[in-house]
C-alpha cells in the first residue's frame, strides 16, 4: 500500500512536472519552432511549415505495427457533420477542435481533459449556413491557441487555461453567411486565416491579425484585390466573385512569405461557352480565384502568383492548404495540389516548373501544359444539358485533405478520387440579400466514371515527376488526411472507418483497425516521454461524405453523421 | 417542370427591398435579367442557384440532400423543414423566403417528374 502511494506521489509528481514543462513549452511555440518541425510534435496544421504531414518519429514502424492498439479516446460531443479537424500537439499537450469551434487540450499520454473551450456562438446564423458547423483545426503560437469560428471570428486562447486572451469578429456573417472553418496559420506574431467562399456570392478575404493584440493586420482580397485582378471580372460581377481562403496555406520564411491557395469562383458553373472572356456570369479569368499567392506576411501585399484554373468553370479551386516545400538537386520546390486532381509543382516564388496528374478519370480540359500551365481543351459550357459527364466529380480528384510527403523515401503519398457527375447548366442569379446565398449554376449528381465504378486510390508517387511508385485501391474514395513516418509507415483513415498502416517502400498492409465510423479529418503522430502516440479524428458527415449513403449504400446508410471521436493509438 | 413565379416574382422584392444597394451589382452580372418586380423567377433556377447543392438534379435525386421527387412527407413536414431546417443536415430558410413562397417551393417538388429520355 505504501509503495503504491510512494508510486502514486511519484506519478503525480512527475505529471505535474510534465504539465508545468508543457506550460513553459507551449508559450515558446515560435516561428523558428514551427519552421524546424520537431521530433516529438505536431506545431501548425500541415506538421511544420514545410507541410510534409510528417513525423520523424520511429517507435512504431514496420516491425511492431502490429502491435499497435488503442491508448485513449476522447468524446468532444456535438459532433454535428462529424470531425474534421487537424489534431496539434506541443510538450505532450494535444490541441484539437471539434464542431462548433469546441477546442480541447489533452493531456497527450491519457487523454485527461487540461481545459475545454466552447465558443458561445450565434447560432441562429449558423443554421442558416450549409458548409457548418464543422472546424479544421488550431494554430499554436506566443503561448495562445487561435481558433476560428462560423460566424465571422478568429479567438485567441490561453494555452495553459483555455481562457480568452481576444476575440476579434473578422466577417459580417448575417450579410455574408461565411465564416471560419479552417485552421489558422499562426507565423512571425500573425495569425492569419481564409474565409470561405466560393459559391457564396462575396469577395473572399484573407485576414492577418497580431498575435498579440488581436487587431487586424491586413486583409487581402482573392476576388479583384488588385486593380489588375478588377480588369479580369467583366459586368462587375468581382461584387459577387466568390473566392476565399478556406484552408490553412503556409509561411516561407526564407522569403518571409504566406503561401496561400484560393477558392473558386462563383457561380461555380459558368454559362459562358467557350468565349469566357466576354460571356457568361463572371467574363473574364477572374483573378485570383482558384490561384495561389505568395504574401507579404507583414503587410498583405501580393508577390507573386500563379492561377491554376483561370476562369474556373468547374468548382475545382486551389484551396487545398499543401505546400510542399521540398530541396532536389540544389533547386527549393514547392509542391501544390489542385482540387481538379492536377498536382502544380513550383519554385518557391510560385514559378511554374511542372504539373501532373493523380486522377485516372478527367475530362474538364484534356491537359495542362506542364511548362506554361495553360488548360489545353478546356471544356466550357453553355447553358444546358451536358451530353458527356464531367470529370471528376464536384468533390474533387483529391480533398481538401492531405497527403504526405516522407523525406526518407522521397516519396509523396496521395489519394486521388476517381468520379464523375452529370450536369445541367442553368443561369442564374446571385442572391446577397438579405443573407448571401449559394450560387451554382447547374443542377447536377454523382456518377461513376465512363465503363467503370466510383474508387479511391492512395498513390506513392515521386512529388515533382508524378511518376508512380505503387498504388493502394480503394472502393470509395478515402477522404481523410494522410500521415508518414520515419518509422516507414504511411498510415490513411479510410471513409469506412478503418485505419489502415502501409509499408512506406512496398505499400503492403501492414495492420489496420477500426475506428467504428468513417473518417475526413486530420491524422498525425507526437510522442509524451519517449512514447509515440498516432491520433486520428473519426467522425462522417460534411459535404463530400454525405453523398456517401445514397451512392454506396452498405455501411454508409446507418453511419452517423452526428458524431465522432479522437482516437489515439500506441504500442501495447 | 419548372414553376414560373409570374404571381408572385417573391425573389427580386427579396433581393431589392432591404438592401438596394447590394442588389444592383448582383444584377449587373446579367444585364439581360429583366426589370424588377417584372421578373419571372422559377424554383426550377432556385435549385440549380441553392438548394441543389444537396437535393440532386433538381430535386429528382438524392445527392447530400434526400431525393425530393415522390416524397412521402406530407406538405406541412416539407414546409416546416424549409422554413426551419434541420440542424446539421438542412439550413433554415425561413428567414429567407414568407410562408407563401415555400408553398411554390412545395408545389416544385410536388410536381417533379423524372427527366424525359
Amino acid at each position: 500500500m505504501k509503495k503504491q502511494w510512494r508510486h502514486s506521489s511519484f506519478c503525480i509528481a512527475v505529471t505535474a512536472a510534465a504539465l508545468a514543462a508543457s506550460s513553459a513549452f507551449a508559450q515558446s511555440v515560435d516561428t523558428a519552432r514551427i519552421d524546424a518541425g520537431g521530433q516529438n510534435d505536431w506545431l501548425t496544421y500541415h506538421g511544420s511549415y514545410r507541410s510534409y504531414h510528417y513525423s520523424p518519429l520511429a517507435q512504431i514502424n514496420a516491425g511492431n505495427v502490429a502491435n499497435l492498439g488503442v491508448a485513449w479516446i476522447h468524446i468532444p460531443g456535438r459532433s454535428t457533420r462529424g470531425l474534421q479537424s487537424m489534431p496539434l500537439a506541443a510538450d505532450g499537450v494535444l490541441y484539437y477542435t471539434g464542431s462548433y469551434s469546441r477546442t480541447f487540450a489533452l493531456n497527450g499520454a491519457t487523454g485527461e481533459v487540461i481545459w475545454s473551450y466552447f465558443p458561445e456562438l450565434d447560432e441562429a446564423l449558423i443554421a442558416r449556413q450549409t458548409h457548418s458547423p464543422y472546424n479544421r483545426g488550431v494554430a499554436l503560437g506566443e503561448g495562445k491557441v487561435f481558433v476560428g469560428t462560423m460566424d465571422g471570428r478568429l479567438i485567441a486562447l490561453d494555452a495553459k487555461t483555455g481562457k480568452v486572451a481576444w476575440d476579434t469578429k473578422l466577417i459580417d456573417s448575417q450579410k455574408l453567411t461565411v465564416g471560419f472553418t479552417g485552421a489558422p496559420l499562426y507565423a512571425k506574431g500573425t495569425v492569419i486565416i481564409g474565409a470561405q467562399g466560393g459559391e457564396w456570392p462575396g469577395r473572399g478575404p484573407i485576414f492577418a491579425v497580431d498575435a498579440a493584440s488581436g487587431k487586424k493586420k491586413w486583409e487581402f482580397l482573392t476576388v479583384a484585390g488588385t486593380d489588375e485582378a478588377m480588369k479580369t471580372w467583366g459586368n462587375d460581377s468581382w461584387r459577387t466573385g466568390g473566392g476565399g481562403g478556406w484552408m490553412p496555406g503556409t509561411y516561407d520564411s526564407e522569403s518571409n512569405t504566406v503561401l496561400w491557395g484560393t477558392a473558386n469562383p462563383a457561380p461555380l458553373y459558368d454559362w459562358s461557352g467557350a468565349d469566357y472572356k466576354t460571356q457568361g456570369a463572371r467574363p473574364g479569368d477572374n483573378l485570383y480565384t482558384s490561384s495561389v499567392l505568395g504574401l507579404d506576411i507583414d503587410t498583405g501585399k501580393l508577390k507573386f502568383y500563379h492561377q491554376e484554373l483561370p476562369h474556373d468553370a468547374w468548382d475545382f479551386d486551389s484551396a487545398v492548404g499543401e505546400f510542399v516545400m521540398l530541396d532536389r538537386d540544389g533547386q527549393k520546390y514547392v509542391v501544390h495540389p489542385n482540387k481538379s486532381g492536377y498536382i502544380f509543382v513550383y519554385d518557391r516564388n510560385l514559378g511554374l516548373k511542372n504539373v501532373w496528374r493523380i486522377t485516372q478519370n478527367s475530362n474538364f480540359v484534356k491537359n495542362i501544359d506542364a511548362k506554361t500551365g495553360e488548360l489545353i481543351g478546356r471544356r466550357d459550357f453553355p447553358a444546358g444539358k451536358v451530353a458527356e459527364p464531367l470529370c471528376p466529380h464536384i468533390s474533387g480528384g483529391v480533398s481538401w485533405n492531405a497527403g504526405s510527403y516522407n523525406p526518407k523515401t522521397g516519396l509523396y503519398y496521395k489519394l486521388g478520387q476517381e468520379w464523375c457527375m452529370t450536369l445541367e447548366v442553368q443561369k442564374t442569379t446571385p442572391i446577397v440579400a438579405p443573407q448571401a446565398q449559394l450560387n451554382i449554376g447547374a443542377d447536377f449528381k454523382i456518377a461513376p466514371p465512363p465503363g467503370g465504378e466510383i474508387y479511391g486510390h492512395l498513390d506513392a508517387r515521386d512529388p515533382i515527376t508524378g511518376a508512380k511508385k505503387w498504388e493502394v485501391r480503394f472502393p470509395e474514395p478515402p477522404l481523410g488526411s494522410v500521415l508518414s513516418t520515419g518509422g516507414s509507415l504511411v498510415f490513411v483513415p479510410d471513409s469506412r472507418g478503418t485505419v489502415h498502416a502501409y509499408d512506406a517502400d512496398s505499400g503492403t498492409e501492414l495492420w489496420n483497425h477500426g475506428d467504428g465510423t468513417g473518417h475526413q479529418g486530420g491524422i498525425m503522430s507526437y510522442a509524451v516521454n519517449g512514447k509515440q502516440y498516432i491520433a486520428v479524428v473519426a467522425g462522417f458527415g460534411g459535404m463530400a461524405s454525405d453523398d456517401y449513403a445514397p451512392t454506396f449504400g452498405g455501411v454508409y446508410k446507418s453511419m452517423p453523421r452526428d458524431d465522432g471521436a479522437l482516437v489515439v493509438y500506441s504500442l501495447k | 417542370m419548372r414553376l414560373n413565379w409570374k404571381t408572385t416574382a417573391w425573389l427580386p422584392l427579396i433581393l431589392v427591398a432591404p438592401f438596394p444597394v447590394s442588389f444592383i451589382p448582383a444584377r449587373a452580372q446579367q444585364p439581360a435579367a429583366p426589370a424588377p418586380g417584372n421578373e419571372q423567377l422559377d424554383v426550377g433556377q432556385l435549385f440549380a442557384t441553392t438548394c441543389g447543392w444537396c437535393h440532386s438534379d433538381g430535386g429528382r435525386a438524392a445527392g447530400k440532400g434526400p431525393q425530393l421527387m415522390d416524397s412521402k412527407k406530407d406538405d406541412d413536414v416539407l414546409h416546416n423543414r424549409i422554413k426551419n431546417g434541420k440542424n446539421g443536415a438542412m439550413p433554415a430558410f425561413g428567414a429567407m423566403f414568407s410562408d407563401a413562397q415555400i408553398d411554390e417551393i412545395v408545389k416544385y417538388i410536388r410536381a417533379l417528374k423524372p427527366h424525359e429520355g
